[in-house]
């Protein structure tokens, strides 16, 4: 069946001889998409709680009753921990009226909860958890990559084009010796120096971007046509120091943050590069 | 079984009859002798109430009629939830292959314009590497480098993703984002 397919293809003319020839090469240039991955998980909606909240009860009703004698030996001070974890946990489960009143007396109920305490004391259970937010996010500092753990965040420079100032990626030219991945990551270096451990995702680039031309260059036929290619990367450590001669600025910020940075026909270019989240 | 054999078995000797099991020695079910771990384990993995097999190992706490009374607030209540959250999960589900779907297009888009403009650069991006390769560059460099360097080159293996890379977690690090990193170039 392949054989009379490819007898049939073969009366068609090549699409490659149907091509105007350029009279210029195309000018390549690679740039690069230096992204801090999320640092901490993301924060859950109100539905999703809710809906956790509720298979957890749910659960709870519906589980195999818990081998406790098995885990913990009768009249121990583990065994009282756990009946009063136990019975905080139920009232949260299924409300306050469901379980019975235990039979023990008001001293009773307070010396075990006081010597639950000195054990929780003794063991060194009160360690702190970091919290979800840092400074840099209450400072909205853009040069942090502390601040948005949950996001990713991208790399943006500030830079003269054409006497312009304009938000865009690192990017730089591609010399004739070397392969694309190679020359994203020594422009990455170039402008935003070394002191950081940056990866590139693999060889192929991630999209293509062609800058607008002006009327005036269009007209000629000299000017090359200008090609730029991305590549993903990731930083793992360290932070950038860029090249003060070219770079005015530079900012880690989330997709939205990008948009009104970066002017209109950039963003249409680049945006479905980028993550959402 | 012939009349005649059967005759002379009822002849030769009684009946056997099983002993009551008080009266055996051995397979005797006690509480009192044992070890009170094993019957423990013995109860917990066999409990003798078993109501219903729909539960894997063993039963349903005693009061789950009531404590299922408490948690759902009704059959029908309880299917719209199951539903919304189906529903809930095939938006996220439709949002990240939209996602993936736009990045791969871009993707596309970007390798079929490389092959247009220059083959070269094209047969390399699209070229799979050997993960234990080590191109010329690199085995130059190992020639003059530090033995903690050397293994930090080697660490590194193409084609997969690095180790300090970082799964997210529930909470950020004590010490926060490692700003100070001493500056290697690797061979690329």
């Amino acid at each position: 069946m392949l054989a009379t397919e490819a007898t049939e293809q073969l009366p068609n003319i090549p699409p490659q001889a149907t091509r105007p020839k350029k009279t210029v090469k195309a000018q390549i240039s690679t740039a690069i998409l230096l992204n801090r991955s999320p640092t901490i998980t993301r924060t859950p909606g109100q539905f999703e709680r809710a809906y956790f909240a509720y298979e957890q009860r749910l659960r709870r009703a519906l589980h195999n009753p818990f081998p406790y004698d098995f885990y913990f030996k009768q009249g121990t001070l583990l065994e009282t921990r756990f009946n009063l974890e136990e019975r905080k946990r139920e009232k949260l489960a299924f409300g306050p009226g469901f379980l019975e009143k235990e039979n023990i007396s008001e001293e009773k109920r307070a010396a075990d909860i006081a010597a639950v305490e000195t054990l929780a004391q003794q063991e060194g259970e009160g360690e702190e958890l970091m919290p979800r937010s840092h400074s840099a996010d209450e400072a909205a500092d853009v040069k942090s990559l502390d601040r948005a753990g949950t996001r990713n965040l991208y790399l943006l420079l500030q830079t003269l084009e054409d006497g312009k100032d304009v938000w865009r990626f690192p990017q730089g030219e591609v010399e004739n010796s070397q392969f694309l991945h190679q020359a994203a990551l020594s422009d990455l270096y170039a402008e935003c120096g070394d002191q950081m451990d940056a990866w590139i995702v693999g060889k192929a680039p991630i999209g293509v971007y062609q800058p607008s031309q002006d009327a005036k260059s269009v007209t000629s036929q000299n000017t090359p046509e200008r090609y730029i290619f991305f590549y993903k990367a990731h930083i793992m450590a360290g932070q950038i120091h860029p090249a003060k001669e070219s770079v005015k600025d530079f900012a880690w910020l989330t997709k939205e943050e990008i948009e009104p940075r970066v002017d209109r026909h950039y963003w249409e270019g680049v945006k479905d590069i980028l993550s959402d989240h | 079984m012939s009349s005649a054999l059967l005759q002379s078995s009822r002849l030769r000797a009684p009946a056997l009859k099983p002993l009551p099991a008080a009266a055996r020695k051995y397979a005797v079910p006690s509480d009192q002798s044992g070890d009170p771990k094993q019957q423990t384990i013995r109860r917990v993995l066999y409990p003798s109430n078993v109501r219903s097999r729909s539960s894997p190992v063993g039963t349903w706490r005693p009061d789950v009629g009531r404590a299922l009374q408490r948690a759902i607030p009704s059959k029908q209540a309880h299917e719209t939830i199951e539903r919304a959250w189906l529903l809930h999960k095939r938006h996220l589900r439709q949002k990240r292959d939209a996602e993936t779907e736009r990045k791969f297009n871009s993707m596309k888009k970007a390798m079929d314009t490389l092959h247009e403009l220059d083959t070269r650069l094209y047969m390399e991006a699209n070229k799979k590497d050997d993960p234990r390769a080590r191109s010329q560059e690199e085995v130059q460099m190992m020639k003059t480098m530090k033995v903690s360097e050397i293994r930090a080159v080697e660490a590194r293996i193409r084609g997969l993703f690095p180790r300090e890379l970082r799964i997210p977690t529930d909470t950020p690090s004590r010490e926060g984002w490692k700003y100070e990193w001493k500056s290697f170039r690797r061979p690329v």
